[in-house]
């Protein structure tokens, strides 16, 4: 016996099983169209508009900043836990400070490009402040 | 240590430079950069000077420069460029440097001073002339002197097809590069025979194919590659091939008959192509893989009938022409018949010898028959001249040491050398070998037909009364058409003394420089020492026992009444044709044997028939298999086109499904899963 | 005299792949300093130089002999997951080559666009990602470079952002992109899984022994291949290809088909060669040189077939960077246990570099067409060489040599291949290979057709000459003809560090 049979099996009963679900009742059920079947289910609340809604750009820019800085947290960290004993035993301060200066200038030149043209200045978009007041009136 | 060897690659690329200026900047240059050429040949010649120098105390120089293709690993062919100066370069460096200057100088004369238009493109043709020229002498291998053959051959076209506004340069200039091609296709062909025999096309040194081919034959390692066939055979199959070129080149019959037409191009073009450049090219090649050919007895042996019958034949014709050039031309067909025969009765040295005479003189010829030229006005027709002996007394004494010369008179260049080759020719047709008795026999009579045409020309040109107006009154001619002229005349009258084997003979006085040059040397696979041991052992040559001054007698003496005949018949102040006594004879000599007509006719019923037949297969079977395989190919392309639909989830599925594919296809063979 | 390279830090040696990352910084901190101006010459001229530097200094190392057989090995950085030997040095020279034409071309193609500065920084970025991958000692720098690679790759393909075609190829490439990228990071992990380690010398003495994981690793192997498939655009993951060089900018399509294709097999040859010895691997029954054997036939296959039916040359080109990659793979495909591998595989490699020049050479020449808004069909190239001779003679030397005629270095480079992979026993791969390059020299010869023979269909006004598209064209020109003599050099650097990596 292959023990690869099993995974082939589960793999077959993963897929068949919801389809026959799916099919089984297809065939049992009754069928009455009604309008709140085909609404897209929002926790109980009922949904206001479609679900394809335009985020503003700068949505984006700020989380792909804040991603920025998260990634060099997931560095820093384990960096910092390790400086110490690093010198301990016997490494230089170049050997140890130098890359994560390196690495964190070249982040710093990325930022400040990214904040002199202007991902960070909040612009407001003309057409969306135009919705809004055409809103409160 | 810097020494001449050192500076030997600008021998090569001095007139390569002088190409290249005339050629990007002649427009600007005064005398159409002809100063330019003269500086690049005088710096060649004299480095050319120096290589000789070197080379006289005993030095050669064998290297390979560079290797533009190598295979990978050890043992595999390398193609290269190398020199190789041994004696034999050496000399013909000289040769071929000497007689370009004189010939860029003079055509100042006969080119700048009458006016021609298009003087870079003569130039540049000139340089390039040399530099591929001397590139050829001093190639290292079978391959880079092919393709430095190729370039004269191409700058023969250039040259020869310069007045390309009238009708007859230009197809004179089309006939030899056709008739040269033809040749040189069969050298094509036996320089990959010799690659794929011996994995090399080195001349000279270690692992040369003349030293392969010798162990070879003598049993000694070294292992060839013979196609099936027994070792002797095969190469004298393969230097049959490599004569192929030489005899296109060197105009032998039968491929000789764009020798004549190529007289349509400029004069001092003339004297180059027959002096130093490229027919002379043609025998110097067999005369640099002689240790291949003194393998041989069958190839010498065709070699030395090809040559001897060319000899007399080309100086039959030579004896009818009206033009004076033409009868030049024919008689270059003979002297290179001459050393043809020189070199296949074992005479290296003889052959050598008239190959650096015939160059002198020849070139001399040339340049005198430019200068009388000049003086008619650019009429060829000797029976338009007469009389111009009084009138450019400097033309006519130089032309006339080169006819003497040519001839074979006694003490001029041309007698020693001729002699030699003759001489050799019959020590080893005695010896044993009624080929080369047939092929002396041809030579000698040709030296008859060679006295009477020389002879006949300088009487008919210089002698007598003026026929014409234009013979009455000649244009000058300036320095720099005598000064050539002068040295070459000079050349011409001493050039023989360097190998008086006559004169030794009798006296026991030791004159046979030229002999003790070429046998020596550090090269020793090159000398002329070793190509006797080669062709004693190889070709069976034996010598008999001739004395040298009764063979030099014989042919003096027939030479002597060729110019007597010819004294008596035409050094009358009113000379007339004599021709139609010959009757049937004349028409047949006058039309070259008919050797275009039947060429023409090989042309037009054999090899067109034959095209026509290729191009109907070509048409139908091959044109239609492959728009055949084009047809299937585009459709198939039509239908790959169509599995880029242009949606990107399809995409995503066909790649998924590709790698599936992948996966489930190399884990059942790889029988991953079991 | 100890040369100097070797008194050199041995972090020196990735000299070359830090230049071209310190190029985009530069151009980013003289982006930020005034992001409001353009200037395109300095930016365009920074790039170059940047690019020239590291070539420069990749030149010499290579010549030098740094990091190769000759001078002490390979130099191992970070605990071996960065290596560099002759084969990174190599493809570091054919990237930055590429690079400096591309940069300099694309003065005059970015004339009067915004963002310059973000598109040579992208170039830069995504070139240092491409001579990283090269030096890919461990697993983890492969993915980790290949997206440094790829990432900017996909802005760039989407840079003119109000052109259709360019936006869409952008989002078609990204997505193939993001699935090949899965693709491979599974590949990975599963050759985790088998062998215990991501670095590929270790990977490489584990493989042998993985036991009953030889499933898990001849599917990771399989999917890996599949990852370097996508980024040399072979079949079944080119789909992107001919869309993305299509939409693209020319200069980009030029980077991504030379550059970015050459990178990708720098990688695959690396990770192959090192990391699964075909010593070990095919008796367990993972016969990955199969493998790229049958995609080799496939992609030339397909890319010859497939361009030979094109209306619009750049798309044709496009394809005919598909049928190259089937080409370079046989570098791939012609090995086996105790052959000739380094040959062919270096063979492979002088290939690639010659191509670098070539195709640059010929997607340059398009974006001087578009430059100067010509059109893109074959008609539209009628009779273009009575206004542009030179530049059309440039196109017909790319041509030619793409097909492998004589006498330009695209000859040389194919036979050299093809021979190898007869000498290796492959001979019906190289059969497989002429055929194709016959086939192709159809295509080829029809631009050269249309811009020599046809008559123009109608007046071009072709406007100024953009200089730097004609210097970068002429440079590839001149680098094409150039590498025919100077390929017996060139073949033997590449086949002396191709067959370091098989030792």
């Amino acid at each position: 016996m292959n023990q690869w049979i099993a995974i082939g099996a589960l793999g077959v009963m993963g897929v068949g099983i919801p389809i026959a679900m799916m099919v089984v009742s297809a065939l049992l059920r009754p069928s009455v169209s009604e309008q709140g079947k085909t609404v897209v289910y929002e926790s109980g609340e009922v949904p206001t508009g479609t679900a394809h809604v335009q985020f503003n750009i700068q949505y984006y820019m700020v989380a792909l900043l804040f991603l920025v800085f998260d990634v060099e947290t997931v560095l820093i960290f384990p960096w910092t836990l390790i400086y110490r004993s690093a010198l301990e035993q016997g490494a230089t301060l170049g050997q140890v400070l130098a890359p994560m200066l390196v690495f964190i200038g070249v982040l710093v030149v990325g930022l400040g490009w990214a904040w002199r043209n202007g991902a960070v200045e909040w612009i407001k978009s003309p057409r969306a402040s135009r919705r809004k007041t055409e809103r409160q009136s | 240590m810097v020494g001449a060897f050192d500076y030997a690659p600008a021998i090569v690329l001095l007139p390569f430079l002088s190409f290249l200026v005339a050629l990007a900047g002649g427009k600007y240059l005064p005398k159409g950069g002809a100063f330019g050429g003269i500086a690049a040949t005088a710096g060649s010649l004299v480095l050319s000077a120096w290589v000789f120098l070197t080379v006289s105390a005993g030095n050669a120089y064998n290297e390979t420069l560079y290797t533009w293709v190598a295979g990978a690993g050890e043992e595999t062919t390398r193609l290269t460029f190398g020199l190789l100066l041994d004696p034999l370069a050496a000399m013909m460096l000289l040769i071929v440097s000497l007689v370009a200057l004189l010939v860029h100088v003079f055509s100042l004369g006969y080119m700048n001073d009458e006016g021609e238009t298009g003087l870079p493109r003569y130039y540049a043709g000139l340089g390039l002339f040399t530099a591929s020229m001397l590139g050829f002498v001093v190639a290292d291998n079978l391959l880079m002197a092919f393709m430095f053959f190729e370039l004269v051959g191409l700058c023969s076209y250039l040259l020869i097809g310069f007045w390309f506004r009238d009708s007859g340069p230009p197809s004179a200039a089309k006939k030899a590069f056709l008739v040269t091609r033809f040749g040189d296709y069969f050298f094509l062909v036996g320089v990959v025979a010799v690659f794929a025999t011996f994995g090399t096309a080195k001349f000279a040194g270690e692992g040369a194919f003349p030293v392969i081919a010798e162990e070879a034959l003598a049993g000694s390692a070294a292992e060839v590659t013979t196609f099936g066939f027994a070792p002797e055979t095969w190469f004298t199959i393969l230097g049959l091939l490599i004569l192929g070129g030489v005899i296109g080149k060197s105009a032998q019959f039968p491929l000789h008959t764009w020798l004549p037409d190529a007289m349509e191009g400029p004069t001092p073009v003339s004297a180059l192509i027959h002096a130093a450049t490229m027919v002379a090219a043609g025998v110097y090649l067999v005369a640099r893989m002689y240790g291949f050919y003194a393998l041989s007895p069958t190839a010498l042996g065709i070699i030395a009938l090809v040559g001897g019958f060319t000899a007399l034949f080309a100086a039959t014709m030579g004896v009818v022409k009206r033009e004076i050039k033409q009868v030049l031309a024919y008689s270059t067909i003979s002297q290179y018949g001459y050393m043809m025969l020189g070199l296949g009765a074992g005479g290296y040295v003889a052959a050598s010898f008239h190959l650096l005479t015939h160059a002198f003189f020849k070139a001399l010829l040339f340049l005198g028959a430019g200068a009388v030229i000049i003086a008619m006005h650019h009429d060829e027709d000797m029976w338009n001249m007469g009389g111009l002996k009084e009138r450019m007394p400097v033309t006519y004494y130089t032309f006339l040491s080169g006819s003497l010369a040519l001839a074979g008179i006694v003490p001029f260049a041309g007698f020693w050398s001729k002699d030699e080759v003759l001489y050799e020719a019959l020590v080893h047709g005695l010896g044993g070998s009624p080929l080369l008795l047939a092929g002396y026999a041809m030579g000698l009579v040709a030296v008859f037909f060679t006295g009477f045409y020389t002879f006949r020309m300088v009487f008919l040109t210089f002698h007598g009364e003026p026929r014409t107006e234009v013979a009455r009154d000649p244009h000058g001619v300036r320095w720099n058409v005598k000064g050539p002229l002068v040295v070459l005349g000079i050349l011409a009258a001493t050039i023989g003394f360097v190998n008086m084997v006559p004169v030794q003979d009798l006296t026991g006085i030791h004159l046979e420089f030229l002999h003790d040059w070429l046998a020596h040397g550090e090269l020793s696979a090159l000398t002329a020492e070793h190509y006797g041991e080669l062709l004693h052992d190889y070709a069976h040559y034996t010598s008999a026992d001739v004395a040298s001054y009764v063979a030099g007698a014989v042919s003096l003496a027939l030479a002597l009444a060729g110019a007597g005949l010819a004294h008596v018949l035409y050094n009358v102040p009113e000379p007339t044709e004599h021709t139609a006594k010959l009757g049937a004879v004349k028409d047949l000599w006058y039309n070259n044997y008919y050797q275009d007509e039947y060429q023409i006719w090989i042309a037009t019923s054999v090899v067109l028939p034959l095209s026509r037949l290729a191009d109907k297969f070509d048409q139908g079977v091959v044109d239609g298999v492959v728009n055949g395989v084009s047809s299937v190919s585009l459709f198939a392309g039509s239908r790959i086109r169509r599995i880029q639909t242009g949606v990107v989830s399809n995409y995503a599925a066909l790649l998924t499904l590709g790698l599936t594919a992948l996966l489930v296809v190399f884990g059942v063979l790889g029988g991953w899963f079991v | 005299m100890t040369p100097l390279q070797t008194q050199l830090p041995t972090w020196t040696a990735v000299a070359p792949t830090l230049l071209l990352g310190l190029t985009a910084l530069v151009l980013l901190l003289v982006d930020s300093i005034d992001p409001d101006s353009t200037r395109p010459g300095a930016l365009a001229g920074i790039a170059t130089l940047g690019s020239l530097a590291t070539l420069a200094v990749a030149g010499w190392f290579l010549l030098a002999g740094t990091g190769q057989t000759g001078s002490g090995g390979a130099i191992e950085l970070y605990g071996g997951s960065l290596v560099v030997d002759g084969l990174s040095l190599f493809f570091t020279v054919v990237v930055a080559s590429v690079v400096a034409m591309v940069s300099l071309a694309s003065y005059d193609y970015l004339r009067d666009r915004t963002y310059q500065a973000e598109f040579y920084s992208l170039v830069l970025l995504a070139a240092t990602g491409m001579s990283l991958m090269g030096s890919s000692g461990s697993l983890a720098t492969v993915f980790i470079s290949l997206e440094l690679a790829s990432l900017p790759s996909y802005a760039l393909v989407a840079f003119l952002k109000d052109n259709r075609g360019s936006v869409e190829a952008g989002l078609k490439y990204f997505l193939v992109g993001a699935v090949s990228s899965a693709v491979l990071t599974f590949g990975i992990s599963l050759v985790y899984a088998a062998t215990g380690s991501l670095l590929l010398a270790d990977v490489a003495s584990a493989v042998g022994s993985a036991g009953d994981l030889v499933g898990i690793a001849g599917v990771g192997i399989v999917m890996i291949a599949g990852g370097f498939a996508f980024k040399t655009a072979s079949v079944p993951f080119h789909f992107w290809a001919p869309e993305a060089y299509e939409g693209a900018p020319a200069p980009i399509s030029a980077f991504l088909s030379s550059a970015s294709k050459a990178a990708g097999f720098a990688v695959a040859f690396r990770v192959f060669a090192v990391g699964f010895p075909l010593d070990a691997v095919v008796p367990m029954g993972i016969d990955w040189s199969l493998l790229f054997a049958i995609l080799a036939v496939v992609t030339m296959t397909l890319g010859n077939f497939a361009a030979a039916t094109q209306e619009n040359v750049k798309r044709m080109l496009a394809y005919s960077s598909v049928g190259h990659a089937g080409y370079a793979l046989i570098g791939l495909a012609a090995l086996s246990g105790g052959g000739p591998n380094g040959n062919v595989m270096g063979a492979s490699m002088a290939h690639l570099l010659v191509y670098g020049f070539m195709n640059t050479g010929a997607f340059l020449f398009i974006a001087m067409v578009e430059h100067w808004e010509v059109g893109r069909t074959f008609e539209d190239y009628n009779g273009l060489a009575t206004r542009a001779p030179a530049a059309c003679l440039a196109m017909t030397v790319f041509m030619f040599s793409l097909a492998g005629l004589p006498p330009f270095g695209g000859f040389l480079s194919k036979y050299a291949l093809f021979y190898e992979a007869i000498q290796g026993g492959f001979w019906w791969l190289a059969a497989v290979g002429a055929i194709n390059s016959a086939l192709s020299l159809f295509y080829y010869s029809r631009v050269v057709k249309a811009m020599w023979i046809e008559d123009p269909t109608g007046e071009f006004d072709l406007g100024a000459t953009p200089v730097g598209l004609y210097a970068a064209v002429m440079v590839a020109a001149v680098g094409t003809l150039l590498l025919l003599p100077a390929f017996g050099p060139v073949v033997e650097t590449a086949q002396s560090a191709a067959t370091a990596l098989f030792a």
